[in-house]
């Protein structure tokens, strides 16, 4: 008996990819395959907005090429959908009736947008933000003159906004909460945002307001907000979340509570599956909970992390904070932590001008957030300062700290 | 691989080291120039400190970088496609070492790439005359380790 072992991993996005590289560099004799139900090699969905808006190129987008994955010698399965995992058998069953058996499997599947049945998912015009495709089919949509509506101001959104508004096209966001960006903004970055995005005659947005309903009229679609209001537009993208991609393990022995669960060596309930990225939960550092951070950064150490577990390699993903950085028009954020935390054993230190807005957020004494737009330099040291916990005087202690508008403000 | 190690007590702030990187950005690489020096000294409550890149092993930055413009080259280094940057500036978000310098005026995040010395000594470190900044070799994580580790101690100090 041969002792190669076969690594099967399904998902092509970053933490799939992240695995499959680093499985390649420590064990150069396994086997390793790679199931994506996409029709093109990975790319980083991260940049499909930046695409649809033509900031970057085709090209730029679909960085990894078949080659990629020839030189790592990584069998590549696209267009192939998994439609059940085996755990006891070991077997992936998938729609085009192949099969695969595995001795280490990795779920990279990540997840999808939400719909509702009142806002179906519609070929024709009612769409979410989050494949090659969905932009690819946006831009086919896209033209000056036309009208969109965009249900939900998170990060997704106000990015296809932004995209979409750089294609010459009308939007309304209709957002349910009173800020945009969710939890990444309070209401003074969020006023600063909108004040930027309506410096385009393209760009209105509804807050504290929901969409009820949609009902397709000729070519438009007509939209019925909570608000009594009424919109005909051409097309709408929905972002108001996702949904982890975690079906094709039910009835298995691999525990799923809405994302799947993972120790911090990736490990799921069943020894011999693995998950990263979007599709699993990951301890949060402040707060020491399991959460869904499904970010970037995460997804790419987290499959580094799995890789490792899955050759029996020590390694452990510590867990992350809530984190994001942006620009829209020139005027960038960044949000860490715990931006919105208010109540009790709160206590801000705000940095106020025309052009930066910064927040530091203290929960018992300790750092917890940090939010920065106009200037967001310095935003990795005080990542690293959340991290440590760290007080008010180890802020002021820090060689940087000095050079940050907040705190050498108030210090 | 080599890396840029920085000895604060040799250091007396002289800003050879910045104008000598800014000369070498504007002459071999003006684009880059806004964002020019990508070695920036600084008096921090501790003395004398440069933002610098460290060239950490599993650099945050590589990870963070949604354009995968970041990247470690053959020898170890954190380098950079600069075609490739979009602006996000997640990689700024993470860098605990703000060695990233964020440049709004080009859309861009660029940092020191030791590709600049590629063949020799990199600029900032033939300008330096106190030998406050030293091409280090770090086949040895070891070093590396002993490197990063006293860097917490100055930053926790």
């Amino acid at each position: 008996m041969n002792d190669t072992k076969h690594h099967v991993i399904i998902g092509n996005c970053i933490a799939g990819t992240s695995a499959a590289s680093t499985l390649r560099n420590f064990a150069p004799q396994d086997k390793i395959t790679i199931i994506g139900d996409e029709d093109v090699p990975s790319y980083s969905r991260c940049l499909i907005t930046y695409y649809l808006a033509g900031d970057v190129s085709r090209k730029h987008l679909l960085s990894h090429s078949r080659k990629w994955y020839s030189e790592k010698n990584i069998e590549l399965n696209l267009k192939t959908r998994v439609v059940k995992v085996d755990t006891e058998k070991k077997k992936i069953r998938t729609e085009n009736r192949k099969s695969f058996s595995y001795d280490k499997l990795l779920i990279a599947t990540g997840s999808r947008p939400i719909f509702f049945p009142t806002i179906p998912s519609d070929a024709n015009g009612i769409i979410g933000m989050r494949t090659y495709d969905d932009a690819k089919t946006l831009l086919k949509w896209s033209s000056p003159g036309k009208k969109a509506l965009v249900v939900g101001a998170g990060f997704v959104g106000l990015k296809s906004a932004y995209a979409l508004m750089k294609r010459g096209v009308s939007v309304r966001v209709v957002e349910l909460l009173p800020n945009v960006l969710g939890r990444m903004a309070d209401q003074e970055a969020s006023r600063r945002i909108v004040e930027r995005f309506k410096s385009s005659d393209l760009f209105e947005i509804t807050l504290n307001t929901s969409v009820l309903g949609t009902e397709k009229d000729g070519n438009c679609y007509r939209a019925h907000l909570s608000n009594g209001e009424e919109l005909a537009v051409d097309f709408i993208v929905m972002s108001v979340g996702v949904r982890t991609n975690v079906e094709i393990l039910e009835d298995t022995d691999v525990e799923i509570n809405r994302a799947i669960l993972v120790d911090d060596t990736q490990r799921t309930s069943n020894a011999d599956v693995f998950a990263a990225g979007d599709v699993c939960l990951s301890k949060e550092l402040i707060t020491g909970q399991m959460i869904n951070n499904a970010i970037w950064p995460v997804a790419a150490a987290q499959g580094r992390v799995a890789a490792m577990n899955m050759l029996g390699l020590e390694s452990k993903f510590d867990g992350n904070i809530v984190q994001n950085s942006v620009d829209f028009f020139g005027l960038w954020i960044t949000a860490l932590g715990d931006v919105q935390a208010s109540g009790e054993g709160i206590e801000h230190k705000i940095y106020s001008t025309d052009v930066i807005y910064q927040k530091l957020v203290f929960k018992d004494g300790r750092l917890v957030g940090f939010m920065a737009t106009g200037n967001v330099e310095f935003a990795g040291v005080l990542q690293a300062l959340i991290k440590e916990k760290a007080t008010w005087e180890d802020i002021l202690a820090n060689k940087y700290s000095r050079l940050i508008p907040v705190v050498a403000t108030h210090a | 691989m080599k890396v840029i190690a920085f000895y604060p007590e040799k250091c007396d702030l002289c800003g050879k080291c910045e104008i000598a990187c800014n000369e070498k950005i504007r002459n071999f690489r003006p684009e880059e120039s806004p964002s020019a020096p990508h070695i920036r000294m600084f008096v921090s409550p501790l003395g004398p400190m440069a933002r610098i890149c460290h060239h950490c092993e599993d650099p945050p930055c590589v990870d963070a970088c949604i354009g995968e413009s970041l990247y470690i080259n053959t020898e170890g280094s954190v380098c950079q496609d600069l075609d490739r940057c979009i602006g996000c500036f997640m990689c700024n978000m993470v860098c605990p070492h703000a060695a990233i310098v964020p440049t709004v005026s080009m859309k861009k995040a660029l940092k020191c790439t030791i590709e600049c010395g590629k063949g020799g000594l990199p600029a900032c470190i033939i300008a330096c005359d106190r030998g406050a900044l030293v091409l280090e070799d770090d086949v040895n994580m070891m070093v590396k380790k002993t490197r990063r580790d006293r860097f917490k101690e100055i930053i926790k100090r």
